[in-house]
C-alpha cells in the first residue's frame, strides 16, 4: 500500500525530526529575542540573530483552520480519504502555527479553535510524525 | 520618472486553440502563439529582440528565437512562481526591458501541454514522490499536496472570520462560465453553469468544490511589448501599462498555505502602488481580470487589492450579477478566465484585457479605458493596470 511521502531530515531540520522520534515537539528558540520559529530556519525570522537553541515545546494548541480532503490526488491518499488536514496554532507562542493531520475523529467533529494535542505516529519507513487529536 | 507607468505598451496578441490535448509539442504551441502575436502587431523577426518567460515554462528562449528566426536576442529573462509571478510579471519584465532601451520589442508568453501531461505535469495532480524535502517536508507527510488543498485552508479561515459562504465563491465561477458561453474559443463554451450546479458539484477539499477549481489546458498564448514611440508606427491601437507591481513576503511563503490573518500579503504588496502610479482610483476600472485558479482566491483579491474592505467581499459580490457582461457594473474575466476559457496561467486573461482596451472583445465593455489585471495569489504574485487610448 502506498503511503504519504516520508520527510527527509536535512541540515537545519534534523533536531526537529529527531525530537519527533523521541516523542516531543522540538523547535528553535532564538538566543537573542527568545522567539520560537517555524519552519526551521537558519536565522531568526524576527531579529536575524543566528544563535538559537532547540527546545521542547508543549504539544498543545488550537485549530486555526482545516480542510477535509475527499479527493485523493496522491497514491498515498487512496483509501485514506476523507482525512482532515489542520493548521494548528500552538499554545507555546501566539503566532506559531504548523500544518499537520487530525486523527482519531470524524470530519464533522472538527470545529474552529478546538483544543488539540500532539500524538506521534510512525510513518511506515520509521520516522515518527507529529499528528494531532482533539483534546476531549 | 520613478515607475513603469506609460513607458511600455502591449502591441500584439496571439494564442492557439485551448484544448485537452493539443497533439503537438510545447515548442510548436509557443511558436504559433508568438508568431500570431507578431503578425497581429505587424512586427517581423528583425523587430523583436527579447523574450520574457515563466520560469516553469519548459521552452528554451534561444530555441524559440532559432525557430522564429529572430536574428538577435538582446534580452532574455524569466519570472518565478508559475501563475503568480508569470502572467503579469513577464509583461512587467518585458516592459522594463523596452523602457530602459535594453530591447526594442519583447515577447511574453506561456505555452504548455498541461492537460494532456505531454511535457508539463498536471496542476491538479500531486507530486508522487515518496519523500518530501525542504518546505514540502512540513506539508506532504500529513497528506497536504495540491494547490487546491492548500488554498482550501485559507478559504475555510475566511469563511470563519467573515461569514463568507460557498455561494459567494460560486458566483465567481458562474460569472466566468457565463462569459465562456459567449466565447466560442472557450473550453467550456456550450456548457452553461448555474449556482445550483456549483453548489452540487463534488467536494475536492472541503470547502473547495470541483467547480471552484480552474481548468487544465493545452495551448499557447503570447503578447508583444514595446515602447509608446515604437507603437505609433504599428498596426494596432497600443494598450499602455499604466502601473505594474510584483509582490511577495516571507511571512506567507509556505507553498500555497496563506496567512490571511496577516495585514499584508503578496497581493497587498503587489498592489500597494498601482493606483497611485496609474493616477486613478478603483472606480475608474472598467473591466476586471482577476486570476482565477480557485474562486476563494479571486474573492480575496477583491479585498486585498482594495476594491472593498477586508471581510466585505461577500457583500461586494452579492449574487455576482455585477460581474456579468453586458449589464454588470464590473465585468469579470470577460472571455471566461482560467476557470472556463482555458488555463494558460493567466496569459489568456491578459490577451482579453488587451482586446477590451482595443475595443475588439466579443463581450466588449462600452468605452473600456482601464483594466485591472492580476496574476495568481497564494504564491508570490503580480498585478497591473492597463490603459487603452481614449
Ligand atoms: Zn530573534
Amino acid at each position: 500500500m502506498s503511503t504519504f511521502p516520508r520527510p527527509v531530515p536535512e541540515y537545519g531540520s534534523e533536531p526537529f525530526w529527531a525530537g519527533c522520534n523521541e516523542g516531543v515537539l522540538r523547535f528553535q528558540r532564538c538566543a537573542a529575542c527568545q522567539k520560537l520559529r517555524w519552519h526551521p530556519a537558519p536565522i531568526c525570522t524576527y531579529c536575524q540573530a543566528e544563535d538559537c537553541a532547540w527546545e521542547t515545546i508543549p504539544g498543545t494548541g488550537r485549530i486555526h483552520t482545516w480542510t477535509v480532503i475527499t479527493h485523493p490526488v496522491h497514491p498515498g491518499a487512496v483509501g485514506k480519504v476523507p482525512y482532515v488536514v489542520v493548521e494548528i496554532a500552538l499554545d507555546a507562542q501566539s503566532d506559531l502555527r504548523m500544518i499537520s493531520r487530525l486523527v482519531e475523529c470524524e470530519p464533522d467533529e472538527v470545529t474552529m479553535a478546538a483544543p488539540v494535542e500532539v500524538v506521534f505516529e510512525a510513518h511506515p519507513d520509521g520516522q515518527q510524525l507529529p499528528l494531532f487529536r482533539l483534546r476531549r | 520618472m520613478n515607475s513603469i507607468s506609460d513607458r511600455a505598451c502591449i502591441v500584439g496578441i496571439g494564442h492557439t486553440e485551448y484544448s485537452k490535448d493539443s497533439g503537438r509539442s510545447e515548442l510548436k504551441l509557443a511558436c504559433e502563439a508568438i508568431s500570431a502575436a507578431m503578425r497581429d502587431a505587424g512586427l517581423g523577426p528583425g523587430d523583436v529582440d527579447g523574450i520574457a518567460k515563466y520560469t516553469m515554462d519548459n521552452n528554451d528562449p534561444i530555441e524559440i528565437a532559432r525557430c522564429l528566426g529572430l536574428p538577435s536576442l538582446r534580452f532574455f529573462g524569466e519570472v518565478a512562481y508559475g501563475g503568480g509571478g508569470g502572467p503579469v510579471g513577464t509583461v512587467m519584465l518585458a516592459a522594463m526591458a523596452v523602457a530602459t532601451g535594453q530591447a526594442k520589442a519583447v515577447i511574453a508568453f506561456r505555452a504548455m501541454n498541461e492537460r494532456s501531461g505531454r511535457g508539463t505535469p498536471r496542476f491538479g495532480q500531486a507530486m508522487v514522490a515518496d519523500t518530501a524535502a525542504g518546505p514540502m517536508s512540513y506539508l506532504a507527510p500529513y497528506g497536504l499536496f495540491s494547490p487546491a488543498q492548500m488554498v482550501a485552508l485559507a478559504a475555510r479561515r475566511h469563511m470563519h472570520l467573515y461569514g463568507t459562504e460557498s455561494r459567494h465563491f460560486g458566483a465567481i465561477a458562474v460569472a466566468c462560465r457565463h462569459h465562456a458561453n459567449l466565447n466560442p474559443d472557450a473550453m467550456m463554451h456550450g456548457r452553461p453553469m448555474t449556482i445550483d450546479d456549483h453548489q452540487s458539484s463534488r467536494m475536492i477539499s472541503d470547502p473547495l468544490r470541483l467547480l471552484d477549481c480552474c481548468l487544465e489546458t493545452d495551448g499557447g498564448a503570447a503578447v508583444i511589448v514595446t515602447t509608446p514611440e515604437r507603437a505609433r508606427d504599428l498596426r494596432q491601437k497600443p494598450v499602455f501599462m499604466a502601473a505594474g507591481g510584483l509582490g511577495g513576503g516571507g511571512w506567507n511563503n509556505r507553498f500555497m498555505v496563506r496567512d490571511i490573518d496577516a495585514p499584508d500579503n503578496e497581493a497587498t504588496v503587489a498592489g500597494r502602488r498601482l493606483f497611485a502610479d496609474a493616477g486613478i482610483s478603483h472606480d475608474d476600472i472598467d473591466v476586471l481580470f482577476l486570476y482565477d485558479h480557485f474562486t476563494p482566491m479571486v474573492l480575496m483579491q477583491l479585498e486585498e487589492y482594495g476594491f472593498c474592505a477586508r471581510g466585505e467581499a461577500k457583500d461586494f459580490i452579492g449574487d455576482g450579477s455585477r460581474f456579468l457582461w453586458p449589464h454588470g457594473d464590473l465585468p469579470l474575466n470577460t472571455s471566461g478566465g482560467n476557470l472556463s476559457e482555458g488555463y494558460l496561467h493567466g496569459m489568456q486573461n491578459i490577451i482579453e484585457a488587451v482586446r477590451q482596451l482595443r475595443g475588439t472583445a466579443r463581450t466588449q465593455v462600452q468605452d473600456a479605458r482601464y483594466a485591472f489585471v492580476t496574476a495568481g495569489n497564494a504564491v508570490p504574485t503580480s498585478a497591473m493596470i492597463l490603459r487603452g487610448e481614449a
